[in-house]
């Protein structure tokens, strides 16, 4: 052969190899071994059906992307088992990325992304920004659903921009776990509201025990959503409001700041989770300001413990989001129902009893045995009290300036007006950048 | 006949060549294209997607070619698009810096440092002499004191504070050079005081020594996590207070919530991750040297101290220099030790960026907690031409190197 041959027989298969490694990936338009119907054929919704009612296409694979951990997924992985097992052609593949929001970004447009995401509710509004969720109501989900299953505060926290987001699983929100050892009846807040008696309280068991009353992860870091029941239970209505509104410099923000610097000279300096978790099992701070995932560490650490709700916290709402993958796919009318499945009042009773979660589904909330929970029962109370948390992507603005001002108070490095009124401007401007 | 030449080698050349164009087209162009692009948008989380039907968008935006763009997201936000003024990011970063203040500060600021450049020229001058008129020493002193005292004269602290008010950009940049400038020193410091003992041939178990001294390099490679022991160890409740409070009875002192302690924490920690690397550069380099010329020293009645600045580190210069450019620029763009040990903090305010906030770490911020796309690839192009004039100096100071042994 000569030479010239070779050289074009090579070029075209170099161009070959090329087109080939540029062709889009297979599964992206793989159809699912038998055709789930289009979206727009999907039943209008009904009380979620106990998993053997369910009729579910064959074969179908629902990917979901979670949050979850350690104990809390043991429960939840059951949970979808027993779904699987009551839907022999259903398969649901749980995996848990590193960064959801950075791996959406490339799955999504790749036709790559999963078909459910189980996330907090702040995280709706950037996503329907971006288009990566699809709204419910077009695949039948209406107000009046929602209502008649979910607590109010749920509710809420799925809706944004008048559509409907997602299927609320949990409620989340902090308040004082205490150990019950060192803190006795007269170094406990008595009004949740009151947080001058709480100083008092505070600068006494310091006083009389030489040990720190409070410790939050909060405290001395950058961190808004520790901090939340301070500003909150101070009067703040939120620090951004869903119109973009910044509530950062009122005299109520003020009055938290000061607060928070008179509970930093009574407090440890440096706080975290692990400072805290291992200093209220050591006896060395009475109360760990924190929420409902730090329970089972507690319980692990064997620390007598009681739950006290204190100032407004965030109320956040676990909620699971179909994506813009799983109407593509033909995948939407399976994931709907497992959604539907899996915020059940059985399913959450179920979980709830094992995870000490707080379940968003009324009914399970109002079961006898998940409402008798130690842990329900104080978080509940908490909750009773919180603002929920906004799924307004206005929402995003406001981390960043309420934690650094609250550093810049806790370590002295700002007076409490400097730093809230920096704060007012700082998330001004981040608001005002994203309008 | 075959013939090797015109028009068919060209192409052969090209052909050979072009997968190699190709990638440096597609890894190194594309991406410093699409990022300078951004930076003079809007985008960000509210207007997070294209709008095709621009040019260059339709050209640059991955989700505007045709594999993607049936998949591609279409949601609630509107599609970005060039901001108002078209250098609107840039202006954001800079802040007041192009104010009349602003730039007398920084004149005021270099002034402080002429009489410095003015004694490096007169030493380097003095320096080409057989015979110098006036000692280095000497010298450096003069232009120490003249810099002092111009620095008084125009209000140096005031100038340097104003500065530091103009936006963010130039407070990150300042503290990562002011990082650059401790770090890298002392890295060379301590690199070259431990290859100058491991240098030894009458150490007794030299093996042993060098790989215990080299063990930060590799613990370098997961730097996130082994930062994360530093941050246990200066904690309030860490080691060093425990250690201090047991020996000298000292109270417990919150390193990691001072900023100036915390900037320390950083160097310290950062230094000896890249000590090691500085150290087998060292030592590789004295072990070229030839040992006739100690000895020759030796006859003369050379000191130990003569024989380190007269024959150690000009010898040891062409294979150091490229090596501490090479440590300034990994300094420079340093990021996992900062934000495992500090995350950036501690925070003096919610409007200036963190005590120990570097350049990396802000734009990580930028990108990942604020999502502010156009400002954040604005600053990544500023840092961009900063790295670049400095990566074309060190090539020229590299090249003066050539030539030290012929």
């Amino acid at each position: 052969m000569s030479k010239k041959f070779l050289t074009l027989i090579s070029f075209i298969l170099i161009a070959v190899f090329v087109l080939a490694a540029c062709a889009p990936a297979a599964t992206a338009t793989t159809a699912p071994v038998e055709p789930t119907k289009a979206p727009e054929a999907t039943k209008a919704p009904e009380a979620t059906k106990a998993p053997e009612a369910t009729a579910a296409p064959e074969a179908v694979t629902i990917k979901i992307w979670h949050q979850w951990d350690g104990k809390y997924l043991d429960a939840i992985a059951a949970a979808f088992k027993d779904y699987e097992t009551a839907h022999p052609g259903v398969i649901i593949d749980l995996s848990k990325p590193e960064d959801v929001s950075n791996a959406l970004k490339v799955a999504i447009p790749a036709g790559e992304g999963p078909d459910i995401i189980g996330w907090a509710n702040d995280q709706i509004g950037a996503q329907a920004l971006v288009g990566n969720i699809v709204a419910l109501d077009d695949l039948g989900v209406t107000a009046d659903f929602l209502t008649s299953t979910y607590e109010p505060a749920a509710v809420a926290g799925v809706q944004w921009s008048g559509k409907i987001w997602g299927l609320p699983e949990s409620q989340e929100g902090i308040a004082l776990v205490y150990n019950k050892a060192i803190v006795t009846a007269d170094y406990l807040p008595t009004d949740p509201l009151n947080f001058d008696d709480l100083l008092a309280k505070a600068t006494k068991f310091q006083k009389d025990t030489g040990n720190v009353l409070i410790c939050n992860q909060a405290f001395g870091g950058s961190d808004a959503y520790h901090m939340a029941p301070i500003f909150f239970g101070e009067g703040v209505p939120s620090y951004i409001s869903e119109d973009g509104t910044v509530n950062l410099n009122s005299p109520e923000a003020i009055k938290a700041a000061n607060f928070l610097l008179a509970l930093s000279k009574v407090s440890l300096k440096e706080n975290s989770y692990d400072i805290c978790k291992a200093d209220l099992a050591a006896g060395k701070v009475g109360m760990w300001w924190t929420g409902p995932w730090a329970i089972a560490g507690v319980e692990e650490d064997k620390v007598d413990y009681g739950i006290l709700p204190f100032g407004r916290p965030f109320v956040g709402i676990k909620a699971l989001l179909m994506t813009k993958n799983a109407v593509d796919r033909g995948n939407a009318e399976v994931a709907l129902d497992i959604m539907k499945y899996f915020t059940s009042a059985e399913v959450q009773k179920k979980i709830a009893l094992v995870n000490k979660t707080i379940p968003a589904v009324t009914a399970a909330l109002k079961d006898p045995e998940v409402a008798s929970l130690a842990a329900v029962v104080g978080f509940g109370a908490a909750l009773n009290l919180g603002i929920p948390m906004s799924p307004s992507p206005f929402s995003s603005a406001q981390w960043d300036p309420v934690g650094k001002a609250s550093a810049a108070i806790w370590t002295g490095a700002q007076t409490p007006e400097a730093a809230m009124a920096d704060a007012q401007t700082a998330a001004e401007t981040a608001v005002a950048a994203m309008k | 006949m075959n013939v090797w030449s015109g028009r068919k080698k060209t192409l052969t050349v090209f052909l050979f060549l072009l997968p190699t164009i190709i990638a440096i087209l597609i890894f190194n162009i594309y991406p410093i294209l699409l990022n300078t692009y951004i930076s003079f948008t809007n985008r960000n989380k509210f207007r997070p997607n294209p709008d095709c039907s621009v040019t260059l968008t339709g050209v640059l935006d991955p989700l505007c070619w045709p594999s993607f763009r049936e998949n591609a997201p279409t949601g609630l936000g509107s599609p970005y698009k060039v901001a108002n003024p078209v250098y609107k990011n840039y202006k954001d970063l800079l802040g007041t810096l192009f104010t009349g203040d602003a730039l007398t500060a920084l004149l005021k600021i270099f002034a402080a440092f002429v009489p410095l450049i003015i004694a490096w020229q007169v030493d380097k001058w003095q320096g080409k002499k057989v015979t110098r008129d006036v000692g280095s020493g000497l010298i450096w002193l003069i232009g120490l004191i003249a810099g002092i005292l111009v620095a008084l004269l125009l209000d140096f602290s005031g100038a340097f504070k104003l500065l530091m008010t103009t936006g963010d950009f130039i407070v990150v940049v300042f503290r990562t050079l002011l990082f650059v400038i401790i770090r890298v020193p002392l890295t060379f410091l301590i690199g070259f005081v431990l290859a100058l003992i491991l240098n030894n041939n009458d150490l007794p178990g030299k093996t042993f020594f060098r790989v215990i001294l080299f063990l930060p390099w590799g613990a370098s490679s997961v730097a996130i996590l082994v930062a994360l022991i530093w941050q246990f160890l200066f904690r309030e409740q860490g080691t060093i207070n425990q250690v201090l409070g047991v020996l000298f009875n000292i109270a417990p002192k919150v390193w990691l919530n001072d900023p100036t302690s915390a900037f320390g924490v950083i160097v310290l920690a950062d230094t000896w991750f890249s000590y090691p690397f500085v150290m087998v550069v060292i030592l590789g380099a004295l072990q070229s040297i030839p040992v006739e010329l100690y000895e020759a020293a030796d006859v003369d009645g050379a000191t130990w101290w003569h024989k380190i600045r007269s024959i150690t580190l000009p010898l040891i210069r062409p294979a150091v220099l490229p090596a501490m450019v090479l440590t300034s620029i990994t300094a420079f763009q340093m990021f996992g030790t900062a934000f495992a040990i500090t995350a950036g903090g501690p925070q003096t305010g919610a409007n200036t960026p963190g005590a120990t906030e570097f350049v990396m770490v802000y734009a990580y911020r930028q990108i990942f907690q604020s999502q502010n796309y156009g400002l954040a690839t604005a600053f990544a192009v500023m840092i961009f031409i900063m790295l670049f004039a400095a990566t074309l100096y060190s090539l020229r100071i590299t090249r003066i190197t050539k030539g030290a042994y012929e």
